[in-house]
């Protein structure tokens, strides 16, 4: 009767967030991929050796056939990356896919699927092996979806406490105090006073951008940009600000 | 019935932990409720000298934990309040000494035997005898000195409180969060050294159940072991009056936040 329950802790099945890098072949030429993944696997061992590495063939004007598919794979493999799956292109890529008994990534499925197009296919590949060292953050419960509206922080951030806002815009209503830390893939917008830090674009999204409503802030950061204040300029302490990057520079102004 | 549970912590030490712990449930035993105040403090015993019993601790709080004592041999009757005891901390142990399900036994033992409220005098920092002391709450007294160090700790307990805490995990109602400035000199607010009670509520974001002024009435009561409350003459003493009747649900305006304004004869002869 429960052989249900009886399995049931044997394993976790999530989508979980895991990085993987995509390769992007802009010509079907196996010998010149595997050099230049090579090159780069040279330049960064630590990040790109042995890395799980997704192929995505929707940059090539034709889908190439199954050995020259074979070929790009192996020279994945050769250069000392490890191809995980194709991602998401047209109904071919997933026949090949298929045949290829490869996954197909999802991850990268949204912005290749036409409006209305098939949603099947795809899912399991989610379950990769490879997840690197994730910020576990306390307070945060990003629900995975393509589409996701901001997150929603209610009441006070305090010290000590963490608040991350994974692939999305972060909106605090409520005070951030010194030595508490809100964290957003996306925007951040504090609707009361910043005393602690705020980092935007946590995932080098340099068009991020922090919204405070009452400046007293220790650091605020856009994709790894960062200013700390030891001393909060006269003009800005207690203003409503907004900072954004220009290049390397970030700015800070009056709302 | 059960037992409203108040946990009295800080994070910071040396801000008032104990004498604010002594102080309520001495003040919620005049006011008619059966009050137990338990020090969590174990291997750095202070209540039972604040509480005037240092001398008639025969069973502690770890001997119940760890059922070498039942609740009653373990509970020190007040000499002043029939319907106050105190549950004293083990000197001789540390902190590991205690657990999660062994402070549940106690906690629901005194709600059995009609407990109305147990106060729990937390120790100071965030490690497992705060966490225990705050654990089951259901009512937190913030204990905050106008100083930076003492409220930016303040800010950290609340964070905890409204995290680690099971009325947290479980999802219920949070913990009732009240803050008490202790060591309050209106004067040396005034010329800027302390930060006022509008600077402390708006960086942590809650209102002041009370104000304690600094006293040297504190000190005195404390080396004679008799909680400052009791001291009816005293500033702090009123002041902790107040806060009781807070808690209690009565409504009482803030008193001594302001610099006392010097009458004719002190201003004539210096006061």
């Amino acid at each position: 009767m429960n052989a249900r329950m009886e399995t049931s802790d044997a394993c976790d099945l999530r989508f979980g967030q895991v990085g993987i890098a995509c390769v992007r072949v802009r010509r079907v030429d196996a010998a010149a991929l595997c050099d230049e993944l090579e090159r780069r696997v040279r330049a960064a061992p630590q990040m790109f050796s042995r890395a799980a590495v997704v192929l995505d063939l929707s940059h090539l004007l034709d889908l190439p056939d199954d050995g020259a598919v074979d070929a790009l794979l192996e020279a994945v493999r050769s250069a000392g990356m490890l191809p995980v799956g194709l991602a998401y292109g047209t109904s071919d890529t997933e026949a090949l896919a298929k045949r290829m008994g490869l996954p197909l990534i999802a991850k990268f499925r949204a912005a290749y699927e036409p409006v209305g197009g098939t949603a099947a296919a795809a899912e399991p590949a989610r379950a990769e092996p490879a997840a690197p060292i994730q910020r576990e953050p306390i307070l945060s419960a990003p629900a995975p979806g393509s589409m996701q509206g901001a997150q929603h922080h209610a009441g006070a951030v305090r010290s000590g406490q963490q608040v991350y806002a994974r692939e999305r815009d972060l909106i605090v209503t409520g005070a951030i105090a010194n030595g508490a830390e809100v964290i957003a893939d996306g925007n951040i917008h504090i609707y009361g006073g910043l005393r602690g830090r705020a980092m935007a674009g946590a995932q080098g999204d340099e068009k991020a951008r922090i919204f405070v409503s009452d400046f007293r802030a220790e650091l605020v950061a856009i994709a790894g940009h960062y200013r700390v204040f030891e001393q909060i300029p006269d003009d800005l302490e207690g203003q409503s600000v907004q900072c954004w990057l220009e290049g390397e520079k970030l700015l800070i102004a009056k709302l | 019935m059960t037992a409203e549970i108040i946990v009295v912590t800080s994070g910071k030490g040396g801000v008032g932990k104990t004498t604010t712990s002594a102080s309520l449930a001495t003040g919620l035993a005049m006011a008619g409720k059966k009050v137990a105040v338990i020090d969590f403090d174990v291997g750095l015993r202070n209540l039972d000298l604040i509480m005037g019993c240092e001398r008639r601790v025969v069973y502690d709080f770890v001997n119940v934990v760890h059922g070498e004592a039942t609740l009653k041999q373990s509970l020190i009757k007040d000499k002043r309040h029939d319907n106050l005891y105190v549950l004293a901390a083990s000197q001789t142990r540390d902190k590991d000494a205690l657990t999660q399900e062994g402070v549940e036994k106690v906690l629901d033992g005194l709600s059995e035997e009609g407990f109305d409220f147990v106060v729990c005098d937390s120790p100071a920092g965030i490690e497992k005898g705060a966490h225990l002391a705050m654990y089951f709450a259901d009512h937190a007294v913030v204990v905050v000195n106008p100083e930076v160090s003492s409220v930016r700790d303040s800010d950290r307990i609340l964070g905890l409180l409204a995290s680690k805490t099971r009325r947290a995990e479980k999802g219920e109602t949070p913990v009732t969060q009240h803050l008490l400035l202790t060591r309050y000199n209106p004067a040396r607010v005034a010329i800027g050294e302390m930060l006022s009670v509008k600077d402390v509520e708006e960086i942590l974001g809650i209102e002041v159940l009370g104000v304690i002024p600094e006293s040297e009435n504190v000190l005195t009561a404390s080396n004679n072991g008799i909680p400052v409350i009791v001291d009816t003459n005293s500033l702090a003493g009123q002041a902790y009056s107040d806060t009781v009747a807070r808690l209690l649900g009565e409504e009482r305006p803030l008193r001594f936040i302001d610099v006392p304004k010097k009458g004719f004869l002190q201003r004539v002869f210096g006061g």
